[in-house]
């Protein structure tokens, strides 16, 4: 039954994908311009001429001026090859620009999400087994800055102390030493000692309301008639707590793993571009930006499949932990 | 605020300058030494290399005719890195900028002469038509291999003049024709024109004006169909989708990131990419040229720092941030809007930088262009009208502004050079000024833009006067505000006005390519000096938004676009003229006859006058003046030679 129901939902995926790398295509060529007008602009912006006709000829070139249908399937043809295309902007393979990226985006991704789950958990127990205590009010007015406190401005905020009153470099995901330098134990160790100030700095928010997600329905379990049972049977109370109701309040958690991909990756890009994270978002943004279709087009369908197989994935953990769900 | 060192002597007295332009046959002045001076120093790093054999002394390798450059106020010593702050991915025209447009020749620090640079000196003959440039005998790329006029021939012939790899349009045309250039012998080109083209030079040594010492012939002709028949193979084994990517990818082009992103590929320039800037990077690193053809007057080899560090941070607020904590030597673009004085300022110790002025050569910081070529015919008529505009003009409360968003720097301006330049025009800077409500309502009047009830001013056709002013938010900060303030003040005279924020793709392609907007903002830091665009007098220019049909008239050499009326005609005319003019003072008075007729027509509404920048450089860096011109044309701050720049006690 379980795994009829993974099979069905796999198979869902296909069809989903192409549709959503159908529109990917579509939204990334749907700016009026392309990548020549941004080119064009970016040399106007110091100054430079720029002749139509060249431009004309360019357009021809990288086909341009070909149906959009005719482009996608182009497009999706040299996905399916694993050919990305090529940069405009970088004149380099897209390929080539990617992956380290997307690595990196992914780390920084799981990281704030354990962050999230290991703050988040227990704290959001004890504000329900210990509603309206001290510390209860405690974390729920900490938990609701964070939540109304924009990324990118704390981001600045604590940029801004770390420079200005301990005269250190918050920025990047490396040292200096180690920016190109290749993969090594010393470089991991290095970038562990960066990652933490974007993953507190993505996590608060989304902290604060699994804090709150998990306070509320733990709360609604906790006053159950088989919680009573459980009680009077002699379980201890930490036992109780974590093997029942807690096993039901957790179900957001499970079911938010499928959207907290993309939102980490695509929700990070105003603070990646603040904090310079080498990871996809800045990259992708300026790509949106200056138009460079393939580079930009491969972020996009990235990040789809990336959501998808967080659907995916959740689906299937919910299926396993509630077997409520796989009967529809 | 420069420190001054002691024992060191003040810079001697400049040399007479030749004015603006170099006339006829004036030979370069900076020439004088080459040759005398024997070559000796060298880096420490260098010096073992050549200890060991796997480098050729320092005398041969800058050549027997290297540049000798008096540094400004010290000889150097060598070592150490400058750290640059690079924005964001897109960001490269900055390491152009610190390394400079290594072209044939470049202008003086004072950005008043053009001198020698590639180039060992230059002849101009038949007024202007035929250039003879004598290269350096002996000069080496990057790589140590010779450097001659057959380089010069393969950029000019097979790449310029190359329809099917230029993406950008072949300068250097007169008269409808390519320029045509000639090898005299190994170190002698010539190049000929048409028509005489008074503008060459100073064209060459603008950031675009490389192109004629670009490329390696040795090293970039074999990704070119021309001289390598298996250029297929090099474009699949790069990834590329053609011979003119996988050129790209390999040698760059005058302003495109992949320039900086090869570090095999030769170059003339005084430090050379080490780790590329390509998409993923983080960080680009350039180390010194260790054939670079410049020596100091003691004959040490430039340059004198070892490397050129760029972290590439993505937000302007970071690189301020950079910038306080100690961790950029020389920042200025980016860094020196108004609004971030203050917090540099207060941050100097802390950061150990002081301040030094980029001054622009003239003109505005902001200006309103109503578009005259509108396709809306009613909007057209009344943008058409003189004293439409002048009605707006008088209506700005320019002083309000400046006090309010511009913090209190400038005075009210329209546009052109300052008082002290020798282009100097009055009437086009200081023609309606001044705030008077009254006589701008006036003028609407008299117009016969009738007041409605709530308080618009109506056309003839029932329509509101309701237009929107394009503008780039993110491209000077100032702007959005300024436009603020202007709205509410033309919207006591009837006027709606409305603030149309766009990203700079859109802006460009609404505005320079399809014509579609009312009115746009722009700068205008022109001096209309040789070499710049006078885009606010003349429509030849996708700045000019107020007559983008006319330019495309203009360009297409009347097949596209629309004919402009006469007074447009007139000074197009006489910009051709101006621009094949050799004699400074000729020029001179053809550029201000333009502007006496710009200025009687008034389509460029100014706003204040373009006020100095501050860019910080590090406390212990020496060399550096204290204030230098800040224009793209002249490339800030490469002119000021960062080559001779070294660190105190490096």
């Amino acid at each position: 039954m379980l795994l009829a129901y993974i099979a069905r939902r796999i198979l869902w995926t296909i069809p989903f994908m192409f549709a959503v790398s159908l529109i990917a295509f579509a939204l990334i060529t749907a700016p009026p311009g392309d990548y020549l007008t941004s080119f064009a602009a970016t040399l106007a912006q110091s100054g430079d001429i720029v002749d139509e006709a060249r431009l004309d000829a360019l357009r021809e070139r990288y086909g341009f001026d070909r149906p959009f249908l005719v482009q996608y399937f182009h497009w999706i043809g040299g996905v399916l090859q694993g050919d990305f295309g090529i940069s405009f902007e970088w004149q380099q393979p897209v390929g080539q620009l990617i992956w380290e990226r997307m690595a990196l985006s992914v780390t920084l991704a799981l990281a704030t999400l354990m962050f999230t789950w290991a703050v988040a958990l227990p704290i959001g127990i004890y504000s329900a087994v210990r509603k309206y205590s001290i510390g209860d009010y405690f974390f729920t007015a900490v938990g609701f800055i964070g939540l109304a406190t924009p990324n990118f401005l704390f981001a600045l905020v604590l940029m801004y102390v770390a420079v200005v009153y301990f005269g250190a470099d918050v920025s990047g995901l490396f040292s200096e030493q180690y920016q190109d330098a290749p993969w090594s134990l010393a470089k991991i160790g290095d970038l562990a000692a960066h990652i933490w100030i974007p993953v507190i700095i993505l996590g608060t928010s989304a902290t604060a309301s699994l804090v709150r997600i998990m306070r509320a329905n733990l709360l609604d379990e906790l006053y159950r008639p088989y919680v009573t049972t459980a009680r009077a049977k002699g379980l201890s109370e930490f036992r109780l707590i974590m093997k029942y109701p807690v096993r039901i309040a957790i179900n957001p958690f499970i079911s938010t793993i499928g959207w907290a991909f993309p939102q980490l990756i695509s929700g990070a890009v105003i603070t990646a571009f603040v904090l310079s994270l080498p990871t996809s978002g800045p990259l992708m943004l300026q790509a949106l930006l200056a138009q460079d279709m393939y580079l930009a087009g491969a972020f996009i369908l990235l990040l789809c499949c990336l959501s998808i197989v967080g659907m995916l994935v959740s689906d299937i953990l919910l299926a396993v932990i509630d077997p409520r769900i796989r009967f529809r | 605020m420069i420190r001054d060192i002691e024992g060191v002597a003040p810079r001697p007295v400049r040399r007479p300058t030749a004015g603006l332009m170099l006339g006829a046959a004036i030979l370069p002045l900076l020439a004088l030494s080459a040759g005398a001076q024997e070559a000796t120093g060298q880096a420490p790093a260098l010096a073992e290399m050549v200890e060991a054999g796997s480098l050729p002394p320092v005398a041969e390798r800058v050549g027997d005719e290297p540049e000798v450059v008096e540094p400004l106020n010290a000889i150097g010593t060598y070592g150490g890195d400058l750290r640059i702050g690079l924005r964001g991915s897109s960001d490269h025209n900055h390491i152009l900028r610190v390394i400079g447009p290594q072209g044939l020749v470049r202008w003086d620090p004072e950005y008043t002469e053009i001198v020698p640079n590639v180039a060992e000196r230059f002849e101009v003959e038949d007024d202007g038509r035929v250039f003879t440039f004598y290269l350096r005998d002996g000069m080496k790329w990057s790589d140590g291999k010779p450097f001659t006029a057959d380089d010069v021939l393969f950029n000019i012939n097979d790449l310029v003049l190359n329809e099917e790899f230029a993406p950008t349009p072949p300068r250097y045309t007169s008269g409808g024709e390519p320029l045509q250039v000639e090898k005299v012998d190994d170190y002698t080109v010539r190049f000929t024109f048409k028509e005489p083209y008074g503008d060459f030079l100073a064209e060459l040594a603008s950031p675009l004006g490389q192109h004629p010492v670009l490329y390696a012939k040795h090293y970039c002709s074999q990704f070119h169909p021309s001289f390598n028949d298996d250029v297929q193979e090099l474009i699949e084994a790069n990834g590329a989708t053609d011979w003119q990517n996988l050129f790209l990818q390999k040698c760059g082009d005058l302003e495109i990131p992949a320039r900086w992103g090869n570090p095999e590929r030769p170059t003339l320039d005084p430090w050379v990419v080490k780790e590329p800037y390509v998409g993923g990077a983080t960080r680009v690193v350039m180390e010194r040229n260790p054939y670079f053809w410049q020596i100091d007057t003691e004959g040490n080899q430039l340059p004198y720092i070892d490397r050129i560090v760029a972290p590439i941070d993505q937000d302007v607020e970071s690189l301020i941030l950079a910038v306080i904590g100690g961790r950029i030597d020389f920042g200025l673009r980016h860094i020196d809007p108004p609004a971030n004085r203050p917090v540099l300022a207060e941050n100097r110790e802390k950061g150990d930088y002081r301040f030094f002025a980029a001054e622009p050569p003239g003109g505005s910081n902001m200006v309103i262009t109503l578009n005259l070529t509108h396709k809306d015919p009613d909007l057209r008529e009344l943008f058409n009208k003189k004293d439409f505009r002048v009605a707006l003009s008088v209506g700005m409360d320019r002083q309000e502004i400046i006090d309010t968003v511009m913090l209190g720097e400038g005075e009210p301006w329209q546009h052109g050079p300052f008082e002290d330049h020798p282009y100097y025009h009055e009437q086009t800077a200081k023609q309606f000024l001044e705030h008077d409500p009254e006589k701008a309502n006036a003028l609407l009047d008299g117009l016969g833009l009738e007041r409605e009830p709530d308080g618009v001013r109506q056309m003839p056709n029932g329509e509101p006067v309701r237009f929107q002013v394009d503008v780039i938010p993110t491209f000077d900060p100032v702007w959005v505000d300024a436009l603020q303030q202007i709205e509410q003040q033309w919207a006591e005279l009837g006027v709606d006005m409305e603030i149309n924020p766009m990203e700079r793709t859109f802006f460009y392609e609404r505005t320079s390519n399809s014509n579609d907007h009312d009115a746009a903002v722009w700068n205008a830091k022109q001096s209309w000096v040789a070499g710049q665009i006078p885009q606010m007098l003349v429509p030849v220019h996708h700045d000019s938004r107020y007559g983008i049909a006319w330019r495309d008239w203009y360009l297409s050499g009347g097949e596209n676009g629309e004919e402009p009326p006469e007074s447009v005609k007139e000074r197009l005319r006489l910009y051709d003229k101006a621009r094949g003019l050799t004699d400074p003072e000729e020029r001179r008075q053809t550029m201000l006859e333009i502007a006496q007729i710009a200025a009687d027509e008034f389509e460029v509404i100014g706003v204040a006058k373009a006020i100095p920048t501050y860019g910080i450089v590090k406390n212990d860096l020496m060399n550096v003046p204290e204030k230098m011109p800040s224009s793209w044309y002249y490339a800030t701050p490469s002119p000021t030679l960062p080559q001779t720049w070294f660190w105190k006690d490096g």
